[in-house]
């Protein structure tokens, strides 16, 4: 395993200040929504009582609601602001994580896999780390505030909201276990069966190909219904944990509003619900239910957890993959750093497997961290011409400039001509031909001759991998007349099978085959 | 190809099916809301009945058995019906998942894109896209039409009732809803575009971060990697920045719901109050304003519901490219089977429909298989689409018949380089339901993938395209090709991702086997030594 990444860790970090503040809120806004209760039982009790209500209380009501509004509103902007600048700081962790890495390792992350990580999961993790954390941290504050409300009017209503609190934890305990079970059956048997339809649709054309799509489609439908199936018998138990807690929400509002209704009519002393006034015993009926929203807000954020903890998984998944072992670590002494003529054709020759292209690496130095030179590699950068070569979406001629400094019409024009990509067939329409992102419409020898035009217009060494394989002989010849002539007065090292490049070069390097093959690139 | 499945009376008794379950959420939704309505009116109802009873002798007359089980019925109601909602409703979105899923893959099937160059869906991103898409579609009505439906019919009903005990109290709940609800028709615009936006960054943000994954070696050689790496990861990060903004706004609309209920209950024993109602007579107004407080709750959580439509909308739009009319059905394999295939002039054609080079004449033998050469980038694999009838309408002859790219569609098995394995069992990937186990071993022997297989558990082990390596799903391809009964095969790449040797021992097997068929494959590798080869 590489070092240890932590995206959990990481972001429960960055998350402890705004953290902070949520609690900070949600405490204010718990004490203003039960200022506004307290208010308006006052007013619905003194006006029933005695016909007359205080203009401060009737007042303070509309006043208290307004500010529990606005302090929401606040709450819910400071935690999507607090999950937004997380994400983006597990995401640049991700990014330093990447440059850190050698090439090599790059090469082998399932880029897919990344790519759709590093779109979702820091959005999921920064969730699990704020959002649910508050949620979990009122769980413990927000009903204590309200059987605190509660005590000041009557302690042993408090004592009696308090009183359910353990029932419904060890009902949570027992059906947390029954939905664990569930979930866990419900994967072993049809885990297989999930993302089916995911599953068909990238495989569609093969499925064409095949003339399979009658029996795929048949089963399609069958494997998804049954996965539904399986589906409800987990939501049958799942469903239970929110209706739990709507119960004892309920119960304790009939339970509280018989004892009050007894008390108010004096036909039984129930001590803390008798002699109370009509307002107190209005407040307690409206508190208590906010003594259980604390637990459901949590409840709602099931989801949250679980998509959370499987995102910082699968990032750490991905950031951890245990390292690639360089193929070759040392470079022929024929092209150590001290050894290199500052210009001329040298061509790296032997047989497949000797090492040509991880030497060719080893000089651009792209195993080590992304912008340094390490002491064997030549110490800036350079041109890299292969398949493939970086290509820019847009035009043919902006593919072609890409960051090369000072570039004119006529010189990118000549070069563009230089590597026949004015005339392909394949690529009409000249220098503003279309590219797609990535360059993804062009064959590998097209953009091979795209690295070459750009290194034309360059300065600096050329390194070239296999410049001439995968071409037609034409056009191969034509590239060992454009290496030769950059070689005039930039330093050109191809790694490559061609004899008849290497009759053209000024130094002719042929490695051997090492006792270790090479590893697939 | 067969009738479409599932069958249409199949597909009417699903959707007979989920029309039952959706009114059955429906309807324990409303008589969720009414217990939770009722229940907070009750109480308080009761509380102030007590109270004022409390007073005078009426107390010892005062019936509250059945005030009392009142209350306990509505709690329980809510509870029950609230549970059953929750389930009749994912069970309706859930049976109407697997058929909508059914014929969204259906509509791709018979989608020209998904035989043409390039399938999207391979990739990752993109497929992920698409399935939130998907989701979006399958769980709107649940998110949006069915709590919609009950809210309004609660709302509509609390102000009924308010008109009736204290019409002077509309005022303020109503000039908040008319306030709410334009503020929502704008927020739902600016939501939308922002949404869309967000989308856009995230597919690009993808496009550029894949294009920098592949060219990782060239972009660290040139000292490119880290701002491309970051610029990438920004398109990601503006992504996010448009989500923020549509959180902010429902932090809005959340914040500005959640006063309607209050609003109103203050309103109610106001309005009450100043029309000289005192004592008993406020009773009323308190059960309707305690009522309204429980009506007001669902609307602290009306934002959920806006952002569902948004995306629900916005994937019905991205999606509705699927469902444009389907290529021309494919006809029946004509008898017997062709066993040679002329054309005079195919002008062959890009990707995206431009004419390449010079017409050229085609004449495809069975039992001579026909080699397609060229380096890369020439068109090896346009051209095989183009004679499986995969793109294109050329009509090419047989003897006397005219074959066009219909009938050639069905008489060709195409095996495409970069075939996919399907999360099935080894049996069901290798598409030979007709055969047995012995021609399949056989098979499997042919492109040296017994033991693999075995250890994958044998013809019903389960496998996965991340279980096998490029080279292992290659050889499964080539096994498809082998036991396919379609007179004409088109090998794409053949050998690729296999060493030299291996891939010469079994591509020469499986021309041997397919001796009495018209074969067409293409390689940058081979150059001669079969009985044709056309340089591209």
């Amino acid at each position: 395993m590489g070092r240890e990444f932590g995206a959990l860790a990481q972001a429960r970090a960055l998350a402890r200040r705004p953290l902070r503040i949520l609690t900070g809120l949600q405490i204010a806004r718990t004490g203003l929504r039960l200022g506004f209760a307290a208010a308006t039982a006052l007013v619905f009790g003194t006006l029933i009582m005695s016909g007359e209500v205080s203009p401060m209380v009737a007042a303070a009501a509309p006043a208290l609601l307004l500010l529990a509004a606005l302090a929401g509103l606040a709450l819910d902007i400071v935690q999507a602001r607090a999950e937004t600048a997380l994400s983006g700081r597990l995401r640049a962790a991700v990014g330093a994580r990447l440059d850190a890495m050698p090439a090599r390792q790059v090469q082998a992350l399932a880029a897919g896999r990344l790519i759709v990580a590093l779109q979702r999961h820091p959005e999921a993790v920064a969730a699990l780390a704020v959002g649910h954390r508050s949620a979990a941290t009122m769980m413990a504050i927000g009903p204590l505030i309200a059987a605190g409300a509660l005590a000041l009017v009557s302690w042993q209503a408090a004592l009696l909201v308090l009183a359910l609190t353990p029932v419904m934890i060890v009902f949570f305990i027992l059906l947390g276990g029954t939905i664990r079970r569930r979930a866990q059956a419900q994967e072993e048997a049809f885990g297989h069966l999930a993302g089916q339809f995911a599953d068909r649709v990238r495989t569609l054309p093969t499925i064409l190909a095949n003339h399979a799509l009658p029996a795929e489609e048949a089963k399609l439908g069958g494997r998804l219904s049954a996965y539904a199936d399986r589906t409800m018998a987990v939501l049958r138990v799942a469903f239970l944990n929110a209706a739990a807690i709507d119960f004892f929400s309920s119960l304790s509002i009939a339970m509280l509003a018989v004892f009050l209704g007894l008390g108010h009519l004096k036909l039984a002393m129930i001590p803390g619900f008798s002699g109370l006034e009509l307002w107190q015993s209005l407040f307690i009926l409206m508190v208590a239910p906010e003594y259980f929203a604390a637990f459901r807000r949590y409840a709602e954020q099931y989801h949250a957890k679980a998509e959370g903890e499987a995102a910082a998984l699968a990032l750490d998944a991905l950031m951890q993959a245990a390292p690639v072992a360089a193929p070759v670590t040392t470079l022929p002494a024929a092209l150590a750093p001290g050894a290199l003529p500052r210009s001329g054709l040298v061509v790296i020759t032997g047989p497949s497997g000797a090492g040509k292209t991880s030497t060719l690496r080893l000089l651009a130095g792209v195993d080590a961290p992304a912008g340094a030179a390490p002491p064997d590699a030549l110490p800036g950068p350079v041109s890299w011409i292969a398949t493939d070569a970086f290509v820019p979406g847009g035009t043919l001629g902006a593919a072609i400039g890409w960051q090369v400094a000072g570039v004119t019409s006529p010189r990118l024009m000549r070069a563009a001509s230089e590597v026949g990509l004015l005339n392909d067939a394949l690529l009409p329409g000249g220098l503003d031909a279309g590219i797609a992102e990535g360059g993804t419409n062009l064959s590998g020898g097209q953009r091979l001759r795209v690295a070459i035009a750009r290194a034309l217009l360059a300065g600096g060494p050329v390194l070239a991998d296999e410049p001439t394989a995968k071409l037609d002989p034409e056009t191969a010849a034509g590239i060992r007349r454009l290496l030769a002539e950059i070689a005039r007065d930039r330093l050109v090292i191809a790694a490559s099978h061609d004899p008849a490049l290497a009759r053209q070069a000024d130094r002719v390097i042929d490695l051997v085959r090492p006792a270790l093959p090479e590893a697939a690139r | 190809m067969t009738a479409p499945t599932p069958s249409p009376a199949a597909q009417d008794a699903g959707a007979a099916a989920s029309r039952v379950y959706w009114r059955r959420a429906a309807l324990l939704a409303l008589a969720g809301m009414l217990c939770a309505v009722l229940l907070g009116g009750l109480s308080a109802w009761f509380l102030g009945a007590v109270a004022i009873a409390g007073l005078s002798t009426a107390a010892l007359t005062f019936n509250f058995h059945v005030p009392g089980a009142l209350v306990r019925l509505f709690a329980v109601g809510r509870t029950v019906a609230r549970y059953g909602e929750r389930l009749a409703g994912h069970k309706a979105a859930l049976t109407d998942q697997v058929a909508r899923r059914v014929g969204l893959f259906r509509a791709m099937a018979d989608a020209p894109a998904t035989r043409a160059a390039g399938w999207q869906m391979a990739d990752q991103a993109r497929l992920s896209d698409y399935l939130d898409d998907v989701e979006d579609l399958d769980y709107a009505r649940l998110r949006v039409g069915l709590p919609g439906t009950v809210l309004a019919i609660s709302l509509a009903g609390g102000l009924v009732a308010t008109a009736i005990v204290a019409p002077l109290a509309l005022v303020p709940p109503l000039a908040l809803l008319g306030m709410f609800a334009l503020a929502g028709r704008g927020l739902h615009r600016r939501a939308f575009v922002c949404w869309d936006a967000a989308k856009a960054e995230r597919r690009d943000g993808a496009a550029r971060l894949g294009a920098t994954l592949a060219a990782a070696v060239p972009l660290r050689a040139e000292w490119h990697w880290s701002r491309q790496s970051e610029a990438a990861l920004a398109r990601f990060d503006a992504a996010d920045g448009r989500l923020l903004a549509i959180r902010r706004m429902q932090a809005g609309l959340d914040a500005a719901g959640g006063l309607v209920g209050p609003v109103a209950a203050l309103s109610v024993i106001g309005a009450a109050w100043l029309a000289g109602g005192r004592g008993e007579t406020l009773l009323v107004p308190t059960f309707l304003a305690f009522a309204w407080l429980a009506l007001g709750e669902p609307l602290q959580g009306v934002s959920r519901m806006l952002v569902a439509q948004i995306r629900r909308d916005a994937a019905r739009r991205d999606n509705a490219g699927w469902l444009r009319p389907a290529q021309a059905g494919a006809t029946a394999i004509a008898a017997p089977a062709p066993r040679r295939l002329l054309i005079e002039r195919l002008q062959r054609r890009a990707p995206d429909g431009r004419p390449l080079g010079l017409p050229l004449a085609l004449d495809l033998q069975a039992g001579r298989a026909c080699v397609l050469a060229g380096p890369s980038g020439t068109g090896k694999t346009s051209l095989l689409k183009q004679i499986a009838g995969w793109t294109g309408n050329d009509t090419m002859r047989a003897d006397s018949a005219s074959i066009d790219a219909a009938a050639r569609r069905a008489m060709a098995m195409y095996c495409p380089h970069d075939a996919a394995i399907l999360a099935d069992t080894v049996r069901a990937n290798l598409f030979a339901p007709g055969r047995d186990d012995a021609e399949l071993d056989a098979a499997l022997a042919a492109v040296e993938m017994s033991g693999r297989v075995a250890e994958a558990g044998g013809l019903d082990g389960w496998i996965r395209q991340e279980a096998l390596s490029l080279g292992e799903a290659q050889r499964l391809n080539l096994a498809r090709a082998w036991l396919s009964d379609r007179p004409l095969i088109l090998l794409d790449e053949p050998t690729e991702h296999l060493d030299a040797a291996q891939g010469e021992r079994i591509l020469a097997r499986l021309l041997d086997r397919l001796g009495d068929r018209i074969v067409v494959l293409s390689s940058h590798r081979l150059d001669g030594g079969l009985a044709e080869t056309i340089r591209l």
